[in-house]
């Protein structure tokens, strides 16, 4: 409403008639507000980009930057919500996955136009693909991560591992010894968002995959059941935490920190928790267990400007400030993703840091998550059937043929 | 006065006379304006129905025979597949189920209970305006945050419930109350029960101070016991609030979607969905809203004719 003539017009009005001489230099400076939605990782997040957009605002004195603040669960929900309603923001956080629904439907912006070859040399290669459809430019990776495992040094040296386990027969066979020393052992996720990339570690690890080269659902091929069958055998012989449906992934990180669990597998985020929330537990991370092949996940999370924005440049000049190095430095280091820009990765604390590199050593084995259309449809489909089939309501082989089947149908739309 | 007439000449079917007549005295005011005037007076109700009521139904039956984009865009009509599509998804007729579970066991367990509530609480007892206090503080708290304080307290490892059972000595390991649907949703329903208290004992209380006491004086000199005054004085004629109670209470738990959403978000497996919950789901989560406006048409159809057989039942009542 702020930004349209008719609204300005209004609240001029309204604040002529309540006071005349505040009016006039309302009208002269005009600042233009670019709103910015972004997704709460930590609760770091908030206060950070608050900074920026008050440091950013004092270097451009025309331009105020407003942020909202959303939790990752809703984020989606929310942009929705607000597009239908032509109410969305000028610049937003969005999973890199969800891009191509944002890119079909019209409604994200391409920024090749703002982006000199400068500004495209910024970026680290690999991290800019995800956010590139149709040869178009459309999110910049404000976030990145792949997944490795984390375990507990003294836990997994009592069960004899003391380099953690590097196949699935290994976690499987300390799991049992940390059982019987009465922790949990392996941490396998069973709600909320990533349910289902926590199964695909173990489906790729197996040469299997989520989408074939047709197109098509491919997680029912047979790495699916043998996996699916390893997870439930894990559930059954309380190698893992009890009443899995009922942990997320911060869950899961909660009972890491707590020394309870010996091995989960998630992000570089977790290192800076540990640092901050359980400074004395030893822990190591390795690659994602070993199957027959050795792979893991690599996401990034993308911000992306929207059509019907009428602040553009001033949007585009924000983007182009928090992408410069001081601003990435301090993201990552508040968040501990992995650097997207080569400014950031060339910078020593971050070059140098022994636990971050095990993560980028692992990039070349990565899986993004692929680019298709009803991606949430997908995740909702597996996450059902991995849900039926840890509480033991259904078989792994056609409980993921059916959901391989459902979607399809989401695939094909 | 004379603005307001000359509007409802306008509308009305005579507009020539009434101006002409209006002189000639207030006597024939209501029958000048017999087809204006009342049309006038209905005017604001019936613009704010057609606001808020008519034209989102309306907008809801086109989204449901259409093929709409996650953000809202229209991308032509699809005939009847948004409800074929909805009609043979199993997770529907599961919802469907929990919907009449979750409906009647939240409204009869919250009059069941909150009878005797309001009966204590119409005793004449020391610290009953603070026990009156406490019944109502439920209600001051929205849904959705009572949700979250409740989703804590269930929490297996750090949450109260497990916690206060552990050292009662009734449990020996902490009960993962949300990773089933067996347990959750019984959670979740006594939820829905303890926040519906405030409001139906209210009413309650307000049907107990309606009765005459001088019947109960009468009753007690014929020897009738407590329990026959009270099942044949207090809840006859507490009949109608009870109704009143039992209607309000279904059109607001049929429809009751923070507790379910903050606490399972209808999973784990789709064991805690009910209609509302499955219909924000596919709209707002999987970006579908469609089949979720097919899912909404066929929640008001529902209603419709629970409704209607109430509406039936009262007559046959009368």
């Amino acid at each position: 409403m702020t930004r349209s003539a008719s609204g300005f017009g209004r609240r001029l009005g309204l604040a002529a008639a309540l006071s005349l001489p505040l009016a006039f230099p309302a009208m002269a400076a005009r600042p233009e507000t670019v709103r910015v939605t972004v997704a709460e990782y930590s609760n770091a997040t908030g206060p950070y980009f608050e900074k920026m957009a008050k440091q950013f605002t004092q270097a451009n004195p025309g331009i105020d930057v407003k942020i909202e603040v959303v939790n990752w669960n809703s984020l989606l929900q929310k942009l929705q919500t607000d597009i239908s309603g032509g109410t969305n923001s000028d610049l937003s956080i969005i999973g890199t996955r969800w891009l191509l629904d944002f890119v079909k439907d019209g409604v994200a912006e391409p920024l090749d136009s703002y982006m000199t070859p400068q500004v495209r040399d910024r970026f680290v290669p690999i991290f800019l693909k995800p956010g590139t459809i149709d040869g178009k430019i459309y999110g910049l990776p404000i976030a990145a991560s792949a997944r490795a495992m984390f375990y507990n040094k003294a836990m997994l040296a009592k069960a004899g591992f003391p380099d953690g386990p590097a196949t699935w027969d290994e976690v499987v066979a300390a799991a049992k010894k940390i059982k019987a020393d009465g922790g949990y052992g392996f941490g396998i996720q069973g709600k909320d968002v990533e349910t289902d990339v926590y199964w695909y570690y173990a489906l790729w690890s197996y040469g299997g995959d989520l989408i074939g080269s047709d197109g098509k659902a491919a997680f029912d091929g047979p790495a699916g059941p043998k996996t699916l069958d390893l997870y439930k055998s894990m559930i059954d012989q309380g190698l893992t935490e009890p009443g899995v449906t009922n942990y997320s992934r911060t869950d899961l990180q909660n009972l890491f920190k707590q020394g309870r669990l010996g091995m989960v597998i998630t992000g570089p985020f977790l290192i800076g928790q540990m640092a901050k929330e359980a400074p004395n537990l030893q822990y190591g991370i390795i690659p994602v267990p070993k199957g027959t092949t050795q792979s893991t996940y690599a996401v990034t999370d993308s911000i992306v400007m929207f059509k019907n924005s009428k602040v553009k440049r001033a949007a585009w000049k924000f983007l182009d400030y928090i992408f410069s190095k001081e601003p990435r430095v301090e993201f990552n280091k508040n968040e501990g993703f992995l650097p997207t820009t080569i400014a950031v990765a060339q910078d020593p604390s971050f070059a140098d840091d022994p636990r971050l590199k095990v993560f980028v050593g692992l990039m070349p084995n990565a899986h993004f998550a692929p680019v298709i259309s009803g991606w949430e449809d997908v995740a909702k489909d597996v996450i059902d059937a991995l849900q039926s089939v840890y509480l033991g309501n259904a078989q792994a082989a056609p409980a993921l043929q059916q959901a391989a089947a459902k979607a399809d149908q989401a695939l094909g739309r | 006065v004379s603005r307001r007439l000359a509007a409802a000449a306008r509308t009305g079917k005579q507009p020539g006379r009434a101006v002409v007549l209006f002189p000639h005295g207030g006597a024939m005011l209501p029958r000048l304006s017999r087809a204006g005037m009342p049309l006038l007076l209905i005017l604001p109700s019936l613009v704010l129905a057609i606001a808020i009521i008519i034209y989102p139904f309306f907008v809801i039956l086109r989204l449901s025979f259409a093929n709409v984009s996650p953000f809202g865009q229209l991308r032509g009509f699809v005939g009847w597949a948004n409800y074929a599509n909805v009609l043979t998804d199993p997770i529907f007729y599961g919802s469907l189920l929990r919907t009449l579970i979750w409906t009647v066991a939240v409204v009869g367990g919250t009059v069941l209970i909150s009878v005797p509530v309001a009966l204590v609480l119409q005793q004449d007892f020391y610290g009953r305006s603070v026990a009156r206090t406490i019944v109502m503080l439920p209600w001051a708290l929205s849904l959705a945050m009572a949700a979250i304080l409740w989703q804590w307290s269930f929490n297996a490892d750090y949450g109260m419930i497990n916690g206060m059972l552990q050292s009662l000595g009734l449990i020996s390991a902490p009960v993962q109350w949300m990773a089933r649907a067996e347990t959750a949703f019984p959670v979740e329903i006594g939820i829905g029960i303890l926040v519906s208290i405030p409001f139906t004992s209210t009413i309650f209380q307000g049907g107990f101070s309606s009765i005459p006491t001088d019947i109960y004086e009468a009753a007690r000199i014929d020897g009738a016991s407590a329990m026959q005054q009270f099942r044949f004085l207090t809840l006859p004629l507490l009949q109608p609030f009870i109704s009143i109670a039992v209607v309000l209470n279904i059109i607001h738990v049929f429809n009751s979607f923070p507790i379910i959403w903050v606490m399972t978000q209808g999973g784990p497996d789709n064991g805690t969905h009910i209609l509302v919950t499955y219909a924000y789901e596919l709209a707002f989560r999987l970006g579908r809203p469609g089949p979720a406006a097919a899912v909404s048409v066929v929640m008001l159809a529902i209603v419709f004719v629970f409704t209607g057989i109430y509406l039936r039942l009262r007559r046959e009542d009368v």
